[in-house]
């Protein structure tokens, strides 16, 4: 029996070859589900990669108390040199946040001011990978530029943009380890704070790096203590448990998202189910023969599991090959107040993609197989 | 041509079939109803708020953000003095200088909501007519006015947002004074509160905007003031242009509603088309018999739309009577406020045409493959 396991399952490929027409609407249903399922799964592990806290996190970041929008938190740039003097800071940056719009949607625009000296001195990860980091610090309204939001934009050195009534030049392309820089545009701290009206300054927050994970906490609670009583007092939390509130309206979406992907999970299970129900019910006869011929019930239904796991494999391949492509060539970001989540698919979700769509596929043929084994032989040999 | 009642017989030959097809179309039918309800209800909503008679004053360079627009609180007096022909009912200018903020809401035995709170005078009511208030008096200092559907879109229970609740804005107390309509548009999930007590909580001089209701000038007349008035900064927008931009904004989202309906129900479509094509494949010979004793094929692929237009349009009966029953009438919440879902003539047709086409397109192949093999062949098949 287990040696001819490969002839069975070689046997089902013949089959679903035969009848062309319906393999290719049962896999191009199931290619359009796990497109809809892959990309549902890399919405959700994008949002768990920005949200959920990691032990090696040490970068805080300080907010106006009781504000989530870029737009109403205000804080004086000087309080960079009160939060400097805290123990257990190791480098902090002023920002100004100014974005298109506040609301969540794609393809938002979020410009963020600092301090030109300070950026490299505060991530000295990031690097420049294309363009120049002396244009950018020659000229006034020279961007930096995210390497997903160059891409998305399809934006390189010395193009000229506008969005949220500001008008830069692109100086150069950067990669960074720090998730929210891959879909911002840097600009220079005083250039920014002029061009968006509110003054210089005065900056939306600061993110402060500390020595240690386990500083993270007593740091930020020395912060907002320092400022309590100042007139704009100050919100500190984790990057990205900052992220998890501020950004509230995108992660209801992602969360509703969930139900899209177990739609996605019925509809693939439903359709391989009823493929395959008709593919029992067109070859009653034919499995009738093959149990005459002496072909063990284990046979049978191995051959109707395999035609199931091999149209499983074929649209998920499809649809999760296509959804994966295009998740990565168009570069996609999702935006809600001045806070973006680039969605990347990894690795992993290739595997879970291929995974999920040969088990919904080998589930959904299992009552098909049992239909194919349960039907009298003697019978279906007459039809 | 066939007699009607044997394309009715064929469709209960069998039952798990006729289940099947018509269960599918429903759910195809469905998503397209829930997609089209949802889409044009965003883009209702938006087109709604935005009047053609209403002009922002914004500042400028802020023409797409009115929370991020700055301009000096004397700019609503200089332009009501300044501009003829704004609408004057009652004698009183339509001219209402507002701040648009967003803040925290907290309500106590929840956690605090993001809101999104307007700032205004009573000159609001002048230049916003379709506002009613529904329940309660006009505010006072230290009291709010609650849109109607407020509470959906804070996620509240409906009674927190009642004349006399009490709620925390950036941790100051202040209690609800009344809830107010305005029929189809944003403003209706939105918090108002009086603009001097917005302007302690935001610790700001500054308006976000001044809103004018044109009268007998035109919308020229606005932008030739705000040209001729540099030192204010201004920017005129017209207010349904600006809601215009918010809906193009939102686009993206709406072609992912759609895109989404569509992966799920394409699911469905094709494995309708797999279960018509092995119905009508297994006929082969049936229809070969009624090509002998007379019948064209012409009359039988008519016969077999029929038999596919009646299980899809079942179908379409079926989800429209749930979309009718379970969709229209519930509020649906997206960034800037909720809206009443409607199953309204343009989401029936979009329904009744998804399911005509379900019909038609379903049954075209499969009958062109089952009519399509020479008779002696098709007999002895």
């Amino acid at each position: 029996m287990i040696r001819s396991l490969p002839r069975l399952a070689a046997l089902a490929g013949k089959q679903l070859l035969r009848h062309p027409l319906r393999t290719g609407f049962s896999a191009a249903g199931i290619a359009a589900g796990m497109f809809l399922f892959t990309s549902v799964e890399t919405l959700q592990r994008s949002l768990r990669r920005a949200t959920e806290v990691a032990a090696a996190d040490t970068t805080l970041v300080v907010y106006r108390e009781n504000r989530f929008c870029p737009a109403t938190s205000r804080l004086p740039e000087h309080y960079a040199e009160s939060i400097r003097r805290i123990e257990g800071v190791r480098e902090v940056i002023p920002i100004k946040v100014q974005v298109n719009n506040c609301g969540a949607s794609l393809d938002v625009v979020t410009f963020r001011g600092v301090p030109p000296g300070d950026l490299f001195r505060y991530g000295p990860e990031i690097k420049i990978v294309k363009g120049s980091l002396e244009e950018w610090e020659r000229i006034d309204d020279g961007a930096l530029l995210g390497s997903q939001f160059a891409a998305r934009r399809g934006l390189e050195p010395g193009d000229r943009f506008d969005a949220a009534g500001i008008t830069v030049q692109v100086c150069g392309v950067i990669q960074s380890p720090f998730p929210q820089d891959a879909s911002v545009a840097y600009v220079k701290l005083p250039f920014l704070q002029q061009a968006s009206r509110t003054g210089l300054g005065v900056v939306t927050q600061f993110n402060v790096r500390v020595e240690s994970a386990a500083l993270v906490e007593p740091v930020a609670d020395r912060i907002d203590e320092e400022f309590r009583s100042a007139s704009e007092p100050t919100a500190t939390r984790p990057e990205k448990a900052f992220f998890a509130e501020t950004a509230g309206e995108l992660i209801e979406i992602v969360a509703f998202s969930r139900w899209l992907g177990l739609g996605a999970v019925l509809a693939v299970a439903g359709l391989v189910g009823n493929a395959l129900l008709l593919i029992v019910r067109s070859r009653v006869r034919e499995h009738a023969l093959l149990r005459t011929l002496g072909y063990p019930d284990k046979a049978i239904g191995f051959l109707v599991l395999s035609e199931g796991a091999l149209l499983g494999a074929l649209g998920g391949i499809a649809g999760v090959g296509l959804a994966i492509l295009l998740l990565n060539l168009k570069s996609f970001t999702f935006s809600n107040e001045g806070q973006s989540l680039a969605i990347r698919a990894d690795p992993a979700v290739l595997l879970t993609g291929l995974a999920a769509a040969l088990a919904l596929s080998l589930l959904a043929s299992l009552w098909p197989a049992w239909r194919a084994l349960r039907s009298p032989i003697v019978e279906n040999l007459r039809r | 041509m066939l007699p009607f009642s044997y394309a009715l017989r064929n469709l209960f030959r069998d039952p798990v079939r006729l289940l099947q097809t018509v269960g599918g179309s429903a759910l195809v039918v469905l998503l397209m109803m829930t997609a089209c309800s949802l889409t044009s209800g965003m883009r209702r909503v938006l087109g709604a708020t935005g009047s053609p008679r209403n002009v922002l004053l914004l500042g400028a360079g802020s023409e797409e953000n009115v929370e991020r627009s700055e301009i000096l609180p004397s700019a609503a007096g200089i332009a009501e003095t300044s501009l003829r022909g704004i609408s004057a009912p009652l004698n009183q200018r339509a001219v209402s200088p507002e701040i648009h903020f967003m803040t925290f809401l907290e309500v106590d035995g929840f956690p605090r909501r993001q809101a999104r709170v307007r700032g205004v005078t009573p000159k609001a009511f002048l230049t916003y007519p379709g506002v009613r208030i529904l329940a309660g008096a006009l505010p006072e200092s230290g009291e709010i006015l609650a849109g109607r559907l407020a509470w959906r879109r804070l996620n509240l229970p409906k009674d927190l947002l009642q004349p006399g609740a009490r709620l925390r804005i950036d941790g100051v107390a202040v209690s609800v004074s009344a809830v107010f309509a305005a029929p189809g548009t944003v403003m209706e999930s939105e918090i108002w509160a009086d603009l001097d007590d917005l302007r302690t909580f935001a610790k700001r001089d500054t308006l976000s905007c001044v809103v004018l209701r044109l009268g007998d000038a035109a919308f020229q007349d606005i932008d030739l003031f705000t040209k001729q008035r540099l030192d204010l900064e201004l920017s005129a927008v017209r207010e349904s242009d600006y809601y215009g931009r918010l809906a193009e904004f939102y686009a993206p989202l709406r072609t992912m509603t759609w895109i989404t309906a569509a992966l799920v129900a394409s699911g469905a479509i094709l494995g309708g088309l797999n279960t018509l094509y092995a119905a009508f494949a297994s006929r082969i010979r049936e229809m070969a018999t009624l090509q002998a004793i007379g019948f064209s094929r012409a009359a039988l692929a008519f016969s077999l739309v029929q038999e596919s237009l009646v299980a899809c349009l079942s179908g379409t009966l079926l989800a429209s009577a749930f979309a009718i029953a379970f969709l229209d009438g519930r509020t649906a919440t997206f960034s800037i406020g909720s809206f009443i879902l409607e199953v309204s003539p343009g989401v029936a047709l979009t329904g009744l045409l998804t399911g005509s086409t379900l019909g038609l397109l379903g049954a075209l192949p499969a009958a062109w493959r089952c009519l399509r093999p020479p008779l002696p062949e098709a007999l002895r098949s």
